[in-house]
């Protein structure tokens, strides 16, 4: 017993927060024991990033304690909290563009020489050991940091992170925005760490990663703690039940592809993408996969006419068209729900209505004029009709949830009512809850008979859902599976590279190759 | 929310109870000297020339810009057309004309080298800001005078007991009031402002609306400029010196953000008829005009911290949403 | 015959009234004067407020001159003082500071002349019935009942004749000061006529400095390296000398370079006294605003009448137009201005 308490690095020990006119953190109890690796589950707005705010420092707790190693501490802000031992990766980039590899991990504390100038050659030095240690050695210290992919960004992160040399680590949803190779390495580094002794707290939203890394896993739900788990005791379906209180009607796949082709891509050329040749049919969804930069957004985004394509071909319905501007797409009938839902799907200082009209405003005009009733209308028709939980119309997107949000983007394309709809990372960061409602509302849609061109990085998402999938790797399409062809293995085989249905003398110009 | 919450978030609801307690206390302080209609109209008068940039600058801000080329713009516009007048004796409406037209030239290139090269605004309109100033000292020079009264009516009428420059700033805030909040044309500045790539995702032709916008606030300056050529019967080269600023703070005063998607234009004019009244309370109790300064910058400070405070309090949070979602 | 008589009686009652109207004491040249010392001797209203209005209201030269000459008047005559205006070079909110004072009727207005536009505005308050008196420069269009000031084109002479003595009548000569502004232009102007007449000097350029320090300087300092032969420069605003002064120093070239220019202020005498600046051209600028307000008041109190009524006479009781003359300081009176007060 009294080594099992030993084994405990970090306690927290009924944690509340409140904010103004909510209980952020509602008696919470955590436990966190050297070498492990403690996953932590919650829909958004759970209360696990305030809660990693607690523990970084960033916010001071309104009840309870934190015990480190047995001492009741006070958190004072984030310096405290790294001098503690604890580092933190956020979801948000802490990087700078512009910057070294080494001068991005070693931000605050870059080594000096005498007359405080940086030492460039004993920063290179020390970055490069770090990396080699971390099994990163690939990636070159003096390297400008927006050279690197997504993924190799995600790890400076975390070297960064490492810098420190945290006893507690704490990861928030490291996995969002790099792929799968990507994320093995990633896994290989967190366990060499808590061999060392290093403590893990690992935040996600992919059930398949926490099978694969956690030891244990904790669930909260609306500020309160839920309980926690031992992984080998319990399946997904556990866990979920958790999370959200209920079970999740599972999936059941039916197709709704006929066989007239809606539109037809030929010869696509651009910066990322390259002999670009496909066929959509009506009501199919078709899956684009393939590893982060393979060039499935910009393939996307040439089609509906927000980047340039060098060239290429573009039919709908038979009849070639040229599109410059997304307008053009949309007039056409093709929607576009992009990839960083923040970024580039939602207005969020707007209201819920003025995001669902956002693509058009026309419908709520009445005698050449804009009517606001009319726009809290159909809006209050796409809230009620898809599941958005916000107290109103008018309530400020920014306030919503994820899941939410994403309903909103999707929303704004529904409204469109598009003939073909390219959906880039439909679920990223979106809760398991909302997850199957848009996988729902997707299917619903090419039930009436709407295409579906849906790009992701989640492959248990596309492999459900599509009835065909291309793959693409380094802008090139290595493979087109059917449904009956789809595994796992056989993609990630595509997307790496180490298989290519189509080798250059089997690839006929202008020809869109079909398997079925 | 509370609905006292709700309304104190409304720039242009507290911004109306302000501008209402001050007309308040200083009619009690001079109140042979303040209430009277002739100083009210005085102070309307001496506003309505930096209300009709506003009105652009609020479209502008609404859009996540905005354009400090202004200021110039109203002294080359009104330069330009004394100098058609004065030495070339041009028919004064084909004067105006080109006035107007020089205006939404130089609009037109600001719009262009934003929205389509990618210049930064505040670098192109700040250049923008110095050439057409150099302009403008082209063709005023020491200044023009003696134009044709058929100019000078233009702004010395009198009509209701106001001068016309009140009457046209109150009918363009009237007109762009009505088209802002009515037009789906306009409505799309607030999606620009709120979210740029989301807004060309979403279909909107960002690039051509920017050229419009900036077109529009250069031809609101351009015809502002050469109206208070007509009301003051002279075109100075000095003119609109330092009016960017002001007319941007009394545009963010009235609601608008730096970061666009905010903002109405009726909020622009009360912006503008609260500096016109701080301007008008600080003469009536001799104040020099650096005091103003201090005042209005201090205003501008605590009118955005009032903001912040409010805008932090109210967030709304999951666990609430969440049950209204249920009930 | 009896009303013949009665018709005598009354021409006599007549003559008599009229004889004794016309011996009304009030009439007498004695009365007058006494009334107008009764007026002079009577303590004057403490609220009576004379308004001065100008614009960039904190220039340090505004400040020390003529609003300290006009606040010193203030004092010794026991009546209220006040000075208002922007705080930058802003003639249409210098009108709206005009037109916006109106409306509270002070005893009288003390206008800087800075822009031709702003005669409309001080018509205003001369039509309201306000005293007004313009200063620096006149604003000929308007009412305005009297200017003091001193004659712009008359400076630009002064510093013309006095270049061509320091170089000899020949060389490369440029000038700076605001322009677009009348005053300064017309300034230019009497330079210009005067260089007219030395073939051999030539005028490499007219440049605008927007009365600001840094901005003579760098002025200055590329006309030096793209003319190294340059002969003089002359200054029209109260930054130029400072500006050019410092431009020339950094050059090496103090002496080698001519330079005249407006204004006495510390700075500038420092550098007569350095050999850098070698003639001042001044302005009595506290006697504008002195002698001002002194108009204005006489016409308030009504210190001295011509008619019986001047107003309905048309006649404005005080002088039209004053010219207050101009000075120069160089090295050769230098110590006089150093230490002035």
């Amino acid at each position: 017993m009294e080594k099992y308490e030993n084994d405990i690095k970090l306690k927290l020990n009924h944690i509340t927060k409140y904010f103004p006119g909510v209980v952020a953190l509602e008696n919470v109890t955590l436990e966190l024991k050297t070498g492990e690796v403690h996953a932590l589950c919650g829909e958004n707005g759970a209360g696990k990033s305030t809660l990693m705010n607690v523990l970084s420092g960033n916010h001071q707790p309104d009840g309870g304690e934190i015990i480190l190693k047995g001492q009741q501490v006070v958190m004072e802000d984030q310096q405290v909290a790294q001098q503690m031992g604890i580092g933190i990766v956020y979801q948000e980039r802490s990087l700078v563009n512009d910057l070294s590899v080494a001068e991005n991990i070693y931000a605050g504390n870059q080594p000096t020489n005498g007359w405080g100038f940086i030492n460039f050659k004993k920063l290179f030095a020390q970055t490069r050991i770090l990396l080699e240690k971390l099994g990163m050695a690939d990636i070159d210290p003096t390297t400008k940091l927006e050279y690197l992919s997504p993924g190799k960004q995600q790890m400076v992160e975390i070297a960064k992170a490492l810098s420190q040399n945290p006893e507690i680590l704490i990861l928030d949803e490291p996995t969002a925005s790099i792929s799968e190779t990507d994320a093995k390495v990633l896994f290989q580094i967190i366990r060499s760490l808590t061999k060392e002794g290093v403590a893990v707290i690992y935040i996600s939203h992919r059930m398949s990663e926490i099978f694969q890394i956690a030891n244990r896993v904790s669930v909260l739900k609306d500020g309160k703690y839920q309980g926690t788990k031992e992984v080998g005791e319990i399946v997904v379906d556990d866990i979920i039940r958790m999370m959200v209180g209920r079970d999740l009607v599972k999936q059941d796949y039916k197709s709704h592809a006929l066989d007239e082709i809606v539109m037809k891509v030929e010869d696509f050329n651009g910066p990322d993408y390259l002999n670009i040749n496909f066929e959509l049919k009506k009501g199919e969804i078709l899956g684009l996969a393939g590893l982060v930069g393979a060039g499935r957004t910009e393939l996307a985004r040439a089609i509906f006419g927000m980047d340039k394509k060098y060239e290429g071909r573009l039919f709908l319905n038979q009849n070639q068209v040229t599109i410059n501007h997304p307008l053009e797409a949309m007039n056409l009938g093709i929607g576009y729900l992009p990839e960083h839902r923040k970024e580039q799907g939602l207005f969020l200082e707007m209201t819920v209505e003025e995001n669902i009209v956002a693509t058009n405003l026309v419908v709520a005009v009445e005698n050449r004029l804009l009517q606001f009733s009319k726009i809290t209308e159909i809006a209050d028709a796409y809230i009620q009709k898809l599941g958005i939980k916000t107290p109103d119309s008018k309530q400020k997107v920014v306030n919503l949830s994820g899941g939410n949000q994403q309903k909103i983007v999707l929303a704004k394309w529904l409204l469109l009512n598009p003939k073909v709809l390219i959906v880039d990372e439909p679920t990223h960061g979106v809760d398991v809850g909302a997850k199957s409602e848009i996988y729902a509302i997707l299917k619903e849609l090419t039930e009436k008979g709407t295409s579906i061109i849906m790009i992701s990085s989640e492959l248990p998402e596309l492999l459900s859902l599509s009835d065909r999938i291309l793959v693409l790797c380094n802008g090139n399409m290595t493979a087109e599976l059917p449904r009956e062809k789809f595994s796992e293995e056989e993609i990630m085989h595509y997307a790496s590279g180490t298989k290519n249905m189509f080798t250059s003398d089997l690839t006929k110009k202008g020809q869109p190759i079909s398997v079925s | 929310m509370k609905l006292s919450t709700k309304l104190l978030q409304d720039r242009v609801i507290t911004l109306s109870i302000t501008i209402a307690i001050l007309i308040i206390i200083s009619s009690i302080i001079w109140p042979t000297k303040f209430p009277t209609f002739d100083n009210l109209s005085l102070v309307l008068l001496n506003l309505s020339i930096e209300t009709i940039v506003a009105v652009g600058m609020m479209i502008l801000m609404i859009s996540g810009s905005f354009d400090l080329s202004v200021g110039s713009v109203v002294a080359f516009a009104g330069g330009f057309t004394g100098f058609l007048m004065y030495y070339f004796g041009v028919f004064v409406p084909v004067a105006i004309l080109a006035g107007m037209g020089g205006a939404i030239f130089i609009g037109f290139i600001n719009g262009y080298l934003v929205a389509r090269v990618g210049i930064n605004p505040l670098i192109q309109t700040l250049a923008m800001m110095g050439i057409v100033r150099g302009l403008a000292l082209m063709v005023s020079g020491a200044g023009i005078q003696n134009f044709p009264e058929s100019f000078n009516v233009i702004g010395q009428t009198v009509i209701l007991g106001f001068q016309t420059p009140v009457w046209f700033m109150l009918i363009i805030v009237a007109l762009f009031s009505f088209l802002v909040s009515k037009t789906t044309f306009f409505r799309k500045y607030y999606y620009i402002g709120g979210n740029e790539k989301a807004a060309k995702l979403s279909g909107i032709r960002v690039e051509k609306m920017k050229i419009y916008s900036f077109i529009l606030i250069s031809a609101l300056a351009g015809f502002a400029g050469i109206l208070l050529s007509s009301r003051l019967g002279a075109a100075m080269s000095t003119s609109g010196q330092g009016m960017e600023l002001r007319v941007i703070t009394a545009v963010i005063l009235g609601g608008a953000s730096l970061l666009g998607g905010q903002g109405k234009i009726v909020g622009a004019m009360l912006g503008t008829i609260f500096m016109g009244l701080i301007s008008n309370v600080m003469i009536l109790a001799r104040v020099s005009g650096y005091w103003q300064q201090i005042i209005l910058g201090l205003i501008l400070i605590l009118a955005v911290v009032i903001d912040i405070i409010l805008k932090k309090n109210v967030g709304v949070t999951p666990k609430k949403y969440l049950k209204k979602a249920v009930e | 015959m009896k009303t013949y008589k009665n018709q005598l009686f009354l021409i006599f009652c007549t003559l008599f009234t009229l004889g004794l109207y016309s011996c009304d004491p009030s009439k007498g040249a004695y009365f007058k004067e006494k009334k107008a010392e009764e007026e002079a001797a009577k303590p004057v209203n403490p609220d009576e407020e004379y308004v001065m209005i100008t614009t960039i209201v904190n220039f340090p030269m505004y400040v020390n001159h003529d609003q300290a000459a006009f606040k010193k008047w203030g004092k010794r005559m026991g009546v209220r003082t006040t000075v208002l205006g922007p705080s930058e070079w802003d003639v249409a909110s210098q009108i709206s500071f005009i037109e916006q004072v109106i409306p509270s009727k002070p005893a009288g207005l003390l206008i800087n002349g800075t822009d031709p536009a702003i005669a409309s505005a001080i018509n205003k308050a001369v039509d309201a019935g306000i005293p007004t008196v313009v200063y620096d420069s006149d604003i000929v269009n308007s009412k305005r009942h009297a200017f003091l000031g001193t004659n712009w084109y008359e400076i630009g002479r002064m510093q013309g004749e006095t270049m061509v003595e320091l170089i000899g009548g020949k060389g490369k000569i440029a000038y700076m000061g605001i322009i677009g502004l009348a005053n300064m232009e017309a300034g230019f102007q009497g330079l210009l006529d005067v260089l007219k007449n030395y073939p051999e000097i030539e005028v490499v350029g007219k440049y605008d400095d927007k009365a600001n320090v840094e901005e003579a300087a760098r002025i200055t300092s590329d006309l030096i390296s793209a003319n190294p032969d340059l002969a003089g420069i002359c200054g029209f605003d109260a930054m130029s000398g400072p500006g050019i002064g410092l431009a020339v120093k950094e050059a090496g070239k103090v002496g080698k370079i001519k330079i005249t220019t407006v204004d006495t202020e510390p700075e500038h005498l420092k550098l007569v006294r350095d050999g850098v600046i070698q003639t001042l051209v001044g302005q009595k600028r506290e006697l504008f605003t002195w002698y001002g307000a002194q108009f204005l008041y006489d016409m308030v109190h009504k210190t001295n009448t011509l008619s019986g009524d001047d107003q309905k006479a048309g006649i404005t009781n005080i002088p039209f137009s004053v010219n207050t003359g101009l000075f120069t300081i160089d090295k050769t009176n230098i110590e006089l201005f150093e230490s002035p007060y």
